[in-house]
């Protein structure tokens, strides 16, 4: 069950280097070509590396439906033995999604801590209240030193209004 | 002599007091962060990018020699202490040195491992001093033709030489090059796969795919399959006194030689295609265990000593002979040495033949920071141990949520644009389905770099020829480069195998006498 899972996953994720080398095709014959271009122009590498994807897409495929599975990365905290958990996945991406909707309206501090917050959560950090504490100290303290100190321009956002030194 | 004289006034801005300050801020980051699991150099080198950004060129530099350095630093330490498998470039030195971390001589594998990075590290330094200029000299007569035969050996090396499947890492690489292409094309301006959206027209940025790929990627990858329960990590020798702590009489005996081997080893592997740390930390490590004798080859998959020091060495000798072909001919062969260029190209400076000359000073200045930075590195290594233990002890969902907040900073202050988190975002998604299903991710960061490069002189050379194709192997330069290419395919072949038949043997001895 758990390989013939992952032996789809695998057969898709190669069916997307298909779909872009066809896409990569068709969209490279959209490329003006200027009058007086007599060399290889701006179209022939898009063509070459699409057909290239499309080919190498292909053999993945088969190897995939063959069954010659790719083998998932080590790393030092990742259990092997473990099964993909989607929903982490998931919570996570969301996090990053609310980050971004929120950098502008609220500011870079704020966006922040509530991606810190929300993905400590999401890993598994207890308690509550301590994966808060540590997000607003380190999203002030990077607003400081980059906003701050090195003067990127991260937006403080409506909350730190008033705040000059973590001006961004 | 002349090219001595410029490391002399390399040495002389290096050494200002602000500059120092600079290179200390540099190796300490780059070690913390190093020392960080999970987090390889290249990760490093791209999540410490925004720290650069306001600094002027010399000074960002500096810090990013440090942080090179340092983040190779950091990994052995990691590796030695932690009780699991680490990046790649470490992994060899996890064979032997966790070993001798269990037996309780951890400190002695430590200090192995940091007077032989600094031997390796200075030694090979001296050799980018003297070898860059030769290759200058060479390299300025060449012509875009081949320059195409050099980067079709880089592709093709790193595509088919990294991770464990020739065509998944053709795959990463072709991505890369896709990736690559969106935006204006350089030579006439006009649009590609940019679908209409203004955001695309400057293209994808290299920080953002290797933020979005190493950082994004990495901590889904990790929350999906987290190890649960404490971090393990080794106690340091003896809790007697310090007697214990510091490396034996024996020890010193037994490390010199590796220490001198692994450099040679490591640089000259380096400064090739696909070289990179993995394939010189493991050559050093079969060439210690065939030499050793007696008592200390039995000791081997044990934690037998020289099994850190002559890898530890390679490693960081191979750091430095990345640099010879990135300064002379701006070509980076790794990813961590892709993200050096594009720290460079933030500063308008295009590596390449004439970078000596446009940016001499610049240059010199970067070299004679790489010495300065490697002996802080031995000074603050061994002192410091303590507080990288503290580092590898940050439990785990803190650890990734701040590495997901660094790199969404990152991807941010790039431009100031939320289109760039939402690219990470789907970048960071991708590379978590391509660690999922064995695609190596370090080909794709290199083939976005080296693709648009690849494409102007391959546009250049065969305008000058007048689109005749046969002018790509029409140079004496090109018959030896394709040459070797082919002898090096072959010659992996055989590097494969012996290192397929190593990774099994160690582990059957080492699992036996534990139960």
């Amino acid at each position: 069950m758990q390989t013939a899972q992952k032996n789809l996953g695998e057969v898709l994720f190669a069916l997307v280097f298909v779909v872009l080398g066809v896409a990569g095709v068709i969209f490279a014959g959209t490329i003006e070509v200027p009058d007086l271009e007599f060399g290889m122009g701006p179209r022939a590498f898009p063509y070459i590396v699409s057909t290239l994807m499309l080919v190498i897409g292909a053999g993945l495929v088969f190897q995939a439906l063959r069954g010659q599975l790719g083998a998932a990365e080590d790393g030092e905290d990742i259990d092997a033995e473990a099964s993909t958990d989607w929903i982490t996945i998931g919570k996570i991406a969301l996090f990053v999604v609310i980050h971004i909707v929120l950098i502008e309206p609220a500011g870079w501090p704020v966006a922040a801590a509530v991606l810190f917050t929300g993905a400590s959560w999401s890993l598994g950090a207890k308690p509550l209240w301590r994966s808060i504490m540590i997000s607003v100290i380190l999203a002030l303290v990077l607003q400081y030193l980059f906003g701050g100190l090195l003067g990127v321009s991260l937006p403080r956002g409506p909350l730190l209004e008033g705040v000059e030194f973590l001006n961004g | 002599m002349d090219n001595f004289n410029m490391l002399m006034e390399g040495f002389a801005t290096a050494a200002q007091p602000i500059y120092l300050l600079y290179a200390l801020f540099g190796v300490f980051i780059g070690t913390a962060v190093g020392v960080l699991p999970g987090i390889g150099p290249a990760m490093t080198v791209a999540l410490l990018m925004p720290i650069t950004y306001s600094l002027e060129p010399t000074a960002a530099m500096i810090v990013f020699a440090g942080i090179y350095y340092g983040g190779m630093y950091g990994g052995s330490t990691t590796s030695i202490l932690l009780n699991t498998p680490g990046e790649s470039a470490s992994i060899v030195t996890a064979l032997e040195g966790n070993k001798m971390a269990k037996a309780g001589r951890g400190a002695a594998a430590l200090a192995t491992a940091a007077i032989g990075s600094f031997i390796a590290g200075t030694i090979a330094t001296v050799l980018l001093t003297f070898l860059a200029p030769v290759i200058v000299d060479f390299a300025i007569n060449l012509g875009p033709v081949d320059f195409v035969a050099l980067m079709v050996v880089a592709f093709l090396t790193i595509g088919a030489l990294l991770g464990g499947s020739i065509l998944r890492g053709m795959a990463s690489l072709v991505l890369g090059l896709f990736i690559g292409l969106i935006g204006v094309d350089d030579t006439t301006a006009q649009q590609r796969y940019t679908l209409g959206f203004p955001g695309l027209t400057d293209g994808i940025d290299v920080v953002l795919v290797a933020v979005g790929l190493f950082a994004v990627g990495e901590a889904l990858y990790v929350a999906a399959r987290m190890r649960k329960g404490p971090v393990e990590v080794m106690s340091m020798g003896s809790s007697s006194g310090n007697s214990a702590k510091w490396m034996s009489k024996d020890d010193w005996k037994r490390s010199w030689k590796p220490w001198l081997r692994g450099t040679f080893i490591g640089f000259p592997i380096g400064t090739v295609p696909a070289g990179g740390a993995d394939v010189s930390t493991f050559l050093s490590y079969a060439t210690e265990r065939k030499l050793a004798k007696g008592k200390n080859k039995k000791q081997f998959g044990h934690g037998a000593i020289e099994g850190v020091a002559g890898p530890e060495a390679a490693n960081n000798a191979a750091a430095a002979g990345v640099l010879v072909p990135l300064l002379t001919l701006g070509i980076p062969t790794t990813a961590t040495a892709a993200m050096m260029l594009t720290a460079f190209q933030r500063y308008q400076i295009q590596p390449g033949p004439l970078l000596m000359e446009t940016n001499g000073a610049l240059v010199w200045a970067l070299i004679a920071s790489l010495y300065i930075g490697n002996l802080m590195l031995l000074i603050l290594n061994l002192p410091l141990v303590g507080l990288w233990v503290k580092i590898l002890q940050i439990p785990r969902p803190y650890l990734y949520s701040g590495i997901l907040v660094f790199g969404a900073l990152g991807a941010y202050s790039l431009n100031f644009a939320t289109l760039d988190v939402v690219i990470l975002l789907v970048i960071g998604i991708l590379g978590f389905f391509m660690r999922q299903y064995g695609y190596p991710v370090a080909p794709m960061v290199v083939a976005m770099i080296l693709g648009p490069m690849f494409e102007v002189q391959l546009r250049r050379g065969l305008q000058i020829s007048q689109n005749d194709v046969s002018a790509l192997v029409s140079t004496p330069f090109t018959w030896v480069v394709y040459g070797a290419l082919i002898l090096m395919f072959v010659a992996s072949f055989f590097i494969k195998r012996a290192q397929k038949k190593m990774e099994s043997a160690p582990l059957e001895q080492i699992e036996e006498p534990s139960k």
